[in-house]
């Protein structure tokens, strides 16, 4: 239903026509003159509560905005604008590095610096030297341990000429044993001798 | 033209004058004396973008910053302001993109952190400023309600809106000023405030039937 048939029917305007009018009000800057409103108390008096409560409305948030913005508020916000201001306009300071009472440098002279590098190099060519020999011994060896490792029959036939040549020297080695015995001119001894049991007197 | 429209046109030139002279003192590398020009700006604008921050914060420092913040932003960016704008207008356009931006962020930031409780502090504060003013403790509650209400029927405005019915109602600026700050034509700045107005008094006569409700309450 249009606002004009609304007004048609029940003879006044309504919460939406009104603010329409404030509104257009506001917009054309100056107070206009609505005809009905001219004529109807009723209308003229609800127009005049809206525009109140709205008046109200604005008192009240002025009031609360200046409340919190006191004098002093505004004077401390004004310094601290131009505060920030003048720290925008300074150019940047460089804040020097915290130096020492006596520079670092001049403790150490040039001779001293040579000899700790010709130490660290040394080390270095040493340590490099080193494993350089090392590799080159470990190199020099790889043929030997080659050669060592020999085929499975060769070192069968091996096997049984050293148990051979072991047992040869071992009856070698024992009569040699009893021949030095038999020689041995200790008297003192020779009691203690013959008490000893031998291999050859255990029963078999 | 009325009395205040005549003050208004005054205070106009001399605000474009003033930014116009702070601009050449800064392109000549005068400094302290563009800054003692521009505290002319500054000292006429304050009290208004305070209260325009406060009414987009609802809080007093955010609001103290975020006019800080505009006047520092308009005073290094003055090489870009035209004069053909009234310093007024485009100094309330920076005002309110910085406290939109603010919002923002405190709307992240309200997201991810849990508010603090209102502590003894606060009901200290509150004891003192009630017992320090001349209305009564009662009128000062009845004060604190109703801005409350207020405050929370203007917050749940669209955020066009809101600013339309600020600047429109309680700053006082045209149709044709506000149509500038927001960037949206009369036409739709009048739609706007239409709205914003019909919304308002819907919430506030809500708002009004529920404190009604709550107080027939209590007393039963």
């Amino acid at each position: 239903m249009s606002i004009l048939n609304r007004l048609r029917l029940t003879g006044h305007l309504d919460d939406a026509r009104l603010t329409a009018i404030w509104t257009d009000a506001w917009a054309a800057g100056v107070r206009q003159t609505h005809r009905h409103l001219e004529s109807c108390p009723a209308c003229r008096a609800r127009f005049g509560e809206l525009s109140s409560s709205l008046e109200t409305i604005r008192v009240e948030a002025i009031t609360e905005a200046d409340e919190s913005f006191p004098a002093e508020r505004l004077a401390a916000q004004h310094a601290q604008i131009f505060r920030r201001l003048e720290a925008a306009e300074r150019p940047a300071r460089v804040i020097a590095f915290p130096r020492f009472a006596q520079p670092l440098t001049s403790r150490t002279s040039h001779a001293s610096r040579w000899i700790a590098a010709a130490a660290a190099a040394g080390l270095i060519v040493g340590v490099g030297v080193g494993q350089l020999m090392d590799l080159r011994h470990s190199l020099s060896m790889q043929p030997a341990a080659q050669a060592r490792v020999a085929p499975a029959s060769v070192s069968r036939g091996l096997d049984s000429r050293i148990q051979a040549v072991s047992a040869t020297r071992d009856e070698a080695f024992l009569s040699e044993l009893d021949a030095s015995l038999a020689r041995a001119a200790v008297p003192e001894l020779r009691a203690l001798d013959a008490f000893t049991p031998r291999a050859d007197d255990r029963p078999r | 033209m009325t009395g205040a429209q005549a003050a208004g046109f005054t205070g106009r030139e001399a605000d474009s004058s003033a930014a116009s002279a702070v601009k050449a003192l800064q392109g000549e590398g005068r400094h302290a004396e563009a800054r003692e020009r521009y505290a002319e700006l500054v000292g006429r604008h304050q009290r208004r973008a305070s209260r325009i921050a406060f009414h987009y914060m609802r809080d007093v420092a955010e609001a103290d910053e975020a006019v800080q913040d505009a006047f520092v932003k308009a005073y290094s960016h003055l090489s870009s302001f035209r004069e053909e704008l009234p310093f007024e207008v485009w100094f309330t356009r920076i005002l309110i993109n910085g406290c939109l931006d603010r919002i923002k962020a405190r709307t992240r930031r309200e997201r991810w952190i849990a508010p603090m409780p209102d502590g003894p502090a606060g009901e200290r504060d509150f004891a003192e400023r009630v017992a320090g003013r001349d209305p009564s403790p009662e009128d000062q509650l009845l004060a604190r309600e109703r801005r409350e209400r207020l405050a929370g029927a203007l917050a749940k405005l669209p955020e066009r809106q809101r600013s339309v019915f600020m600047l429109s109602h309680y700053e006082g600026c045209t149709s044709r000023e506000v149509s500038v700050v927001t960037g949206l034509n009369e036409s739709t700045v009048r739609v706007h405030l239409f709205r914003a107005i019909r919304k308002l008094r819907t919430l506030l006569a809500e708002g009004h039937a529920v404190a009604k409700v709550g107080k027939r309450r209590v007393h039963s």
